[in-house]
């Protein structure tokens, strides 16, 4: 069953901005990462879901309900972390945090102390003197504080530091175990690679890829970077290249003398074998990541906008 | 070569263990300095203290030789400043605050501040209250190239910023680095340290844990390398050929090797004699060598304790 569907949804903010036709779903149990530089309409497909604003056309479900007409029988099942946060500056964070119990009418105080211990966060003090990463500890906390069976997270950890990265992560990863649904708009890519079963990727308002995580991760074609200890080395493995079938190569450095190749998994012994008789220095497997794959589809932009030259 | 920055035992102390402690750090003109640590560790407190906002509790901060807490009006203009937390003075619009920059720096030629709101796709023109953490990000890092300045002093400079902005922002500062600009920057993303700087400092409790240059990293003595063998017969066999294994993992048929660069090819050799799944370098980078440097303090205290 789908618990996240976004159906033809549009939003049209004029000149070229909003979001067109984007269509996806995220089924119950699943972690669903969602990608895009800022601009590209990540957090407006993400507040439509949470009922802030109303669809053009389309429109977007959580647990079967329309979003925008009856945003009130979701927010109560839904942990929220929003992409810019506004927090009431003159609260402290545990006034912050009892309001939000309040309002859900849940108060678990169990899970509220378990999470302020893991995430290493103080609410005693008051918002307005916060610094940035406290703030988004807060909103972390109190989007997850009511064991919520559905989490909408947007940018969740911008600001947080590598080791309180790494708790977030787990924290997601059990409540993935849990059963929860997850949508996760993030920047980080390890986070993502970390946690999401399935990833879509957004540009200029319009889904351009929507993939599961590990078909990337279990690519049976893998390219290679051999390094030569001489130019002699080099120009010989080029030309002994060109004869083999089992492999391609994709880039030559002569100053360098390295060389990229492409093989498949099944080549793998005919590759080390050919490379044996060659006096090698560097080798490396060149793998495909998920950043790589995001910045294919930004590519065209690097070479034609000038803004973004590398 | 001299040193633009000098921190000498630079302390400041603010009770219960918070603070930093005994901050010795010297960076020369036209190097980059990476500074890594957990929030809360200190990073922010040592940047503020050579912009001259803080009084050490003891020891000092030094910009071209003057002490920063007394004469940092001497130099502050030549200093590009992004703080961590961001907070602009109130003017309506981006655009407002980034001229007003110019004039107190003196900047008329504005084409350098163009380049960088066009590689960066900035619209200043919108209100500086109604903008995103990114575009406030932006903002900040404009203002204070915008002077050209000799000196960049980066907090965080890339948090908000999308995978784009980051790689453009990053091109923008290895720019300025290669140009000879002496720059220290704070950052939670290593690989972004990695790719820009000559040395990193990492900071943890207040204290400096290690200092490490970057060519050490990149160039690593030993290399490893993960192999997976087809079946535990040929892992079993591989063992025997008396390579240092750093891992083993014998449910998978895996082992990882170290080796010195000189063995690669007696590696390879060895190999075609195997029938093999994969085999990829494991990869050093900022990361590994921090981890591992830490685990190994741990242990050294550990054992202190112990005896």
């Amino acid at each position: 069953m789908s618990v996240i569907e976004v159906e033809h949804l549009t939003k049209d903010y004029g000149s070229g901005r909003g979001v067109f036709d984007v269509s996806f779903h995220v089924d119950s149990g699943e972690v669903f990462g969602f990608l895009g530089p800022n601009g590209a309409g990540k957090s407006t497909t993400i507040r439509h879901l949470m009922g802030f604003s109303r669809p053009d056309c389309g429109q977007a479900r959580i647990l079967g309900k329309e979003s925008f007409g009856k945003y009130h029988q979701i927010l109560g099942r839904v942990g929220y972390i929003p992409g810019e946060l506004a927090l009431p500056a003159a609260l402290t964070g545990w006034e912050f945090l009892r309001m939000m119990q309040d309002m859900h009418g849940k108060h678990n105080d169990e899970l509220l102390t378990k999470l302020l211990r893991m995430f290493e966060l103080d609410p005693s003090g008051r918002i307005r003197h916060m610094s940035f990463g406290s703030k988004r500890k807060l909103a972390v906390v109190s989007a997850f504080m009511n064991d919520p069976e559905v989490l909408i997270l947007d940018e969740p950890t911008s600001g947080l530091d590598p080791v309180m990265q790494q708790v977030f992560i787990d924290y997601i990863k059990n409540e993935k175990k849990r059963g929860k649904t997850i949508l996760l708009s993030s920047h980080i890519f390890s986070e993502v690679d970390a946690t999401c079963d399935r990833i879509a990727i957004i540009k200029d308002g319009k889904i351009v890829s929507d993939f599961i995580a590990d078909d990337l991760k279990h690519a049976e074609m893998k390219n290679y970077r051999i390094v030569f200890s001489c130019q002699e080395e080099y120009s010989r493995f080029c030309r002994t290249a060109r004869t083999v079938s089992f492999l391609s190569q994709l880039e030559g450095k002569p100053s360098e003398c390295a060389v990229v190749v492409s093989v498949h998994d099944s080549h793998i012994n005919d590759f080390v074998s050919l490379i044996s008789g060659f006096s090698v220095t560097g080798f490396e497997h060149l793998k495909v990541t998920l950043e790589d794959y995001f910045m294919s589809y930004y590519k065209e932009d690097k070479d034609f906008g000038g803004a973004l030259t590398r | 070569m001299k040193n633009v920055i000098e921190l000498k035992d630079l302390t400041k102390d603010y009770g219960n263990g918070r603070g930093i402690f005994d901050i010795s750090l010297n960076i020369a003109e036209g190097e980059m300095v990476g500074f890594a640590g957990t929030n809360g560790s200190g990073k922010t407190t040592t940047i503020r203290h050579i912009m001259g906002f803080v009084k050490p509790t003891s020891g000092a901060a030094y910009v071209y030789g003057k002490e920063a807490w007394k004469h940092s009006s001497e130099f502050v203009r030549k200093i590009g400043y992004v703080p961590g937390e961001i907070a602009f003075p109130d003017f309506a619009t981006g655009t407002a605050f980034l001229k007003s920059r110019a004039e107190y720096l003196g900047v008329r030629d504005m084409s350098y501040a163009e380049k960088l709101i066009e590689r960066l796709q900035l619209d200043p023109s919108a209100s500086l209250k109604r903008m995103s953490k990114g575009m406030k990000q932006k903002t900040a890092i404009v203002a204070a190239l915008i002077g050209d300045p000799e000196i960049l002093l980066l907090d965080e400079p890339t948090t908000g910023l999308d995978p784009l902005m980051r790689s453009a922002f990053i091109d923008i500062i290895k720019e300025e680095h290669a140009r000879g600009k002496t720059i220290f920057m704070s950052s939670h993303m290593f690989e972004e340290l990695e790719a820009t700087c000559d040395r990193v400092a990492l900071i943890a409790n207040g204290r400096i844990a290690d200092i490490v240059s970057l060519d050490e990293i990149r160039h690593p003595a030993r290399r490893e390398y993960k192999i997976e063998f087809k079946s535990p017969e040929d892992y079993n066999r591989f063992k025997g050929l008396g390579y240092e294994i750093v891992r083993d993992q014998p449910q998978y048929s895996q082992v990882t090797v170290s080796i010195g660069s000189n063995d690669l090819n007696n590696l390879f050799s060895d190999l075609t004699a195997f029938d093999i799944r994969f085999i990829s370098e494991v990869k050093y980078n900022l990361d590994t060598y921090f981890r591992k440097r830490l685990n190994k303090n741990l242990e050294k205290e550990t054992e202190e304790y112990v005896q």
